[in-house]
């Protein structure tokens, strides 16, 4: 009996402690919720927040810079920037900034500036450049038009690339070729890329010479190597003009000599910048790559004897000989940035000659800046920087297009890229199919680009 | 204030926080959603009104319907797949075999699985070179084929993976064939009936209820495919050939800036399931057996 | 005749015995590499002859995934992942519960004007699949300032979903009435006997509805993607994907751990409540 009174007078009380608890643990933890997005008060000192896309050394490279920007003009001047670095950016920045909570700081690829500043993602620079006397001389022509869109600048450089062929010298040497003399016609890579290639006694691949589809990257690309261009600069798409058919004709080639499905199996094997990535690993004796190879080589296998070359060029066409991709990683200032004048002031520092080269050298690429001080070309640990240095200036050297349907493009020539290799489609077909379909996204595009003129927005 | 009053007034508070998730989440969204699929619209440009031109866009859009074809390519095989094959699992667990519990559990572990980690699992276990897959199948003698880089298999490893996940689908199974009286049989096995004739007279009729409900969640959850292609094969590599309906959405949205256009494309699959839902209700009025209640 | 039915009984046991066991590996077969790969070195992942178990357990993995990047970030990322993902599931498991609890009181045991067509309405929105609502969603959260933050993820999980009112308003509904109006009689307000007579019966319902509530809260991919910008904020899905596309093929074992770290606690979860499970989705399954 009394059992049963008292636990009748404490199962209220429990349940409605129980109850209480219950509730305070959801309200605290809403709390944290809120909490892990607010800003800490950082008083007086502006707080500028750099996203970048970078995780390994380069991270470190663009950190060191901060820092030194942070304890010295910084602060001076009462800003601190926090460098943070953020996975799949394209995405999340413009995630942020149509959000309204962009970061101050973005640094995005040259292929996303057009497409961000079409939907007015992007601030433009112009003023901000006038006011420190930021100015074209004072960078590498490809470099600086990446920069340029629509008659604004856009970005700022960080780091810009350019790409060559590296090469196994040991490869070379074991197949009885000259280690000092990398093919530079198309039709040399091809004869060379023969005798690199091995099978085993079962007939299975173990070593490729050269495969057009690793690492992947410049895909959409290949035109520019034989002579084409993507579009006019206007309102066509060009992307199947000869020079492209011939260029995806070569890439055929490949799948036909050697096996479209036994390539891409032994592809698929390979991870870049690991120690299975198929250059570094020694199973791919010729790779199309970029300046930063030479930090991952050293990473996963020093002893590789390998060499940087420029890119092969058809031999009826020796105008574009020594071709090279030129690219560049850019900062921008989103749309909406709460602290644009402070994030340009680190911006602007970054550009200077010292720090510029403090970057560079700790990504181990080329300046973006027209003046390179020996100390950066003597000291930098990529033996063949003064090649990567100089691809860029020539005459020779390509862009990516600035457009800003750019993405669906890239998407669009990926597929019909893959179709060709894989000899679903000939060249011819895939790119007639790129063009249609792209012409009429243009269209559409500067359809609507009108229509909103008109509108006044 | 009457009783009557009182509900009244009850009833409406208690349903308060639903009218306004109803209402904010829900009905106005959706209508938004219409007036966008009619614009252009970016977010940070104003929506422009442009009339049908979406849609016509996307007839014209042959990215449109590749990823619609590939979504009707892999529901097609992997529907009637899982239906059949999570059905015939759980008729083996509902005889009397030893360790019913113990299995009931293994099949069940993969859909526990979030889709993330499934796709992460997958890209390993079927990577053609070091993959556990083509491992097995070399040390019985056999060249496997490239699971995730081939065309003609990526879209086969997807409906692979939704099978290993398809555990749920077989316990609302089971719970159906547990329902089913156990004097039913036994009156079959009276008239003689083997077992077959058992599956095909008693167990199919009084379970095609559940079929149903699967067969519609089936068709649900395959158009609205995302997380594993999306995670395993950016932007449908290779060739396109894994590039899903919503996966395109989302690109359209949120890589190619276009909201209006995704709008668009969200209304269509609206309409898609709606149809595609009454279509498997009307189809299978006849066939479907609804017990006393 | 007996016998001969009994002897093709056992064949036809042995033969289910057999298929049994022979799809319960092909089951376990990724969950054994998940393990397997994730207590390896690197170079027993991609050698030459597939390492079925490792000969040296590197439990170093675990602990390298889980801290991937914390000293370059300055924080450990799956920790916050871990805690985010957490944070979520409990405010949505409570949000969820209460709100369609509530909802679901309203539609089954009171009688309100408008009550038979709201409910007709509510069951249809089930149909409306998530990118219909996608954009819209997004731009309301942004003229909120809700983008990058936690909110988008929990805060509609407090107004209510219409699958679970009706799994809810089912369950409510057969809870014999007779208790109500004893309670009215009584004296008890609505609210009162909402807490007093039909929570405390209704609790397998409302345990069913906060389990799935949780397991999808925490398997969760497209939402966290959609509204979520900084890794600090990351759930361990949205994280686990960042760490893939990071680290895309070179530290497969790493991953695999990784992969380990989002997965165990799910499985762990199912064990203390398989029952709990199994009926619900038998439930959520029946009732449909």
């Amino acid at each position: 009996m009394r059992v049963r009174l008292s636990s009748k007078v404490m199962k209220p009380i429990a349940s409605s402690i129980l109850g209480t608890l219950f509730v305070a643990v959801t309200v605290a933890l809403a709390v944290v919720a809120e909490m892990i997005t607010i800003p800490p008060d950082y008083g007086n000192v502006t707080h500028v927040t750099y996203w970048e896309k970078w995780t390994g050394f380069e991270s470190d490279a663009m950190k060191t810079v901060v820092d030194r920007y942070n304890s010295t003009e910084g602060k001076k001047k009462h800003i601190f920037v926090e460098f943070l670095p953020v996975g799949d950016i394209e995405a999340k920045v413009l995630i942020a900034t149509s959000g309204e909570m962009p970061p101050d700081i973005a640094g995005l690829d040259t292929l996303d500036v057009a497409a961000f500043a079409d939907n007015n993602a992007l601030m433009p620079l112009d003023n901000y450049c006038n006011q420190y006397g930021i100015k074209a001389s004072d960078y590498i022509p490809t470099t600086w038009s990446m920069m340029y869109y629509r008659n604004h600048v856009f970005a700022l450089p960080t780091t810009p690339d350019s790409n060559a062929l590296h090469y196994n010298r040991a490869e070379f040497r074991a197949a009885g070729l000259d280690p000092n003399k990398p093919p530079t016609t198309f039709d040399e890579l091809d004869a060379v890329s023969e005798k690199l290639t091995k099978k085993d006694a079962n007939g299975k691949y173990v070593q490729f010479g050269f495969i057009p589809a690793d690492p992947g990257w410049w895909n959409w690309g290949w035109g520019y190597f034989f002579g084409g261009t993507l579009w006019d600069g206007k309102d066509k798409i060009t992307c199947n003009s000869p020079e492209n058919i011939r260029a995806w004709e070569w890439v055929a080639s490949y799948s036909k000599k050697y096996g479209a499905t036994a390539m891409a199996a032994f592809k698929s094997g390979f991870a870049f910048g690991s120690s299975s990535d198929g250059f570094i690993s020694g199973k791919e004796a010729m790779q199309l790559q970029g300046v930063w190879m030479y930090n991952f080589i050293q990473q996963f296998n020093p002893k590789l004897d390998w060499a940087a070359a420029p890119f092969p060029h058809p031999a009826d066409r020796p105008d574009l000989a020594e071709m090279t991709f030129a690219d560049s990683d850019n900062l921008v200032i989103p749309a909406g940035a709460k602290h644009p004048e402070e994030a340009f002031d680190f911006i602007a520092f970054l550009q200077k000659q010292p720090n510029m080269e403090l970057l560079c050298m700790g990504q181990r690429k080329g300046s973006p800046l027209a003046k390179v001080s020996d100390w950066f070309l003597n000291n930098h640990p990529n033996p063949y920087i003064r090649l990567f240095s100089d691809l860029p200036k020539l005459k020779s050297a390509r862009t990516p297009p600035m457009m800003g349907i750019f993405n669906e493009y890239n998407d669009a020539l990926g597929e019909a890229f893959d179709e060709v290799c894989l000899l679903q489609k000939t060249p011819k077909e895939a790119l007639d199919g790129v063009h249609d379909r792209i012409q009429q996204v243009l269209d559409h595009y500067l359809r609507i680009t009108k229509l909103r003129q008109a509108a006044g927005g | 204030m009457s009783y009557a009053q009182r509900q009244e007034r009850s009833g409406w508070l208690f349903v308060s926080p639903w009218v306004v998730g109803f209402v904010g989440f829900l009905a106005y969204p959706v209508l938004a959603s219409l007036y966008y699929s009619f614009t252009d619209y970016s977010v940070l440009k104003k929506p422009i009104w442009t009339g049908f031109d979406n849609f016509i866009q996307l007839a014209h859009d042959e990215v449109f319907w590749q990823s619609l074809k590939n979504t009707a390519y892999f529901s097609l095989f992997f529907i009637p797949l899982s239906l059949i094959l999570t059905l015939g699992l759980a008729m083996l667990l509902n005889t009397k075999v030893r360790g019913m519990a113990f299995y009931r559990t293994i099949f069940y572990l993969p859909s526990l699985v979030p889709q993330v980690a499934t796709a992460v699992l997958f890209l390993w276990v079927f990577n053609s070179e070091h993959g556990l897959v083509n491992a097995f199948l070399a040390s019985i003698g056999i060249n496997g084929p490239g699971w995730l880089t081939d065309p003609a298999w990526t879209k086969f490893t997807i409906i692979l993976l939704g099978l290993w996940g398809g555990g749920n689908t077989m316990i609302i199974y089971l719970a159906g064939l547990q329902e089913v009286p156990q004097s039913l049989y036994e009156a079959a096995e009276i008239d003689g009936a083997r077992a077959w004739q058992k599956t095909k007279n008693v167990t199919l009729p009084m379970i095609s209820p559940v079929i149903l409900f699967n067969m519609i969640m089936g068709i649900i959850g395959a158009i609205q495919m995302f997380t594993a292609p999306f995670v395993m094969f950016p932007s449908g590599t290779p060739a396109h050939s894994t590039y899903f309906y919503a996966a395109y959405l989302y690109d359209s949205a949120f890589r190619f800036h276009n909201m209006g256009y995704a709008c668009a494309m969200g209304w269509i699959m609206f309409v898609l399931i709606l149809v595609l839902t009454m279509l498997s209700m009307r189809l299978s009025e006849k066939h479907v057996y609804y017990g006393g209640s | 005749m007996a016998a001969k039915v009994s002897s093709r009984r056992s064949v036809q046991t042995t033969v289910n015995q057999i298929a049994l066991i022979v799809l319960s590996l092909v089951c376990l077969g990724p969950f054994f590499w998940l393990l397997s790969t994730s207590l390896k070195t690197l170079p027993e992942t991609v050698s030459q002859h597939p390492v079925w178990m490792p000969n040296h357990l590197e439990w170093q993995n675990y602990k390298d995934a889980f801290m991937f990047d914390s000293k370059r970030l300055g924080y450990i990322p799956f920790l916050y992942y871990a805690r985010n993902t957490i944070i979520l599931c409990w405010l949505t498991v409570v949000g969820t519960v209460f709100s369609n609890a509530l909802a679901a009181y309203g539609f089954a045991r009171l009688k309100w004007r408008g009550r038979e067509i709201f409910f007709v309405i509510t069951l249809a929105t089930m149909m409306v699949p998530f990118p219909v609502v996608m954009v819209p969603l997004y731009t309301l959260f942004r003229s909120m300032g809700w983008i990058g933050t936690l909110r988008p993820l929990w805060v509609p999980a407090f107004f209510g979903s219409a699958f679970n009112i009706f799994l809810l308003r089912q369950f409510f509904r057969g809870i014999p009435f007779e208790l109500s109006e004893a309670a009215t009689i009584d004296g008890a307000s609505e609210w009162q006997i909402f807490r007093t007579v039909v929570v405390p019966l209704a609790k397998p319902a409302l345990a069913v509805v906060a389990l799935f509530t949780f397991l999808g809260t925490w398997t969760d991919f497209f939402g966290p993607l959609i509204y979520l910008v900084q890794q600090k904020t990351f759930t361990l899905s949205l994280g686990l994907q960042f760490y893939q596309s990071q680290d895309a093929g070179t530290h497969w074992n790493l991953l695999m751990a990784a992969t380990a770290i989002v997965i165990l606690p799910l499985i762990v979860l199912f064990f203390f409540t398989q029952k709990l499970f199994i009926q619900g989705i038998a439930l959520t399954g029946l009732k449909g």
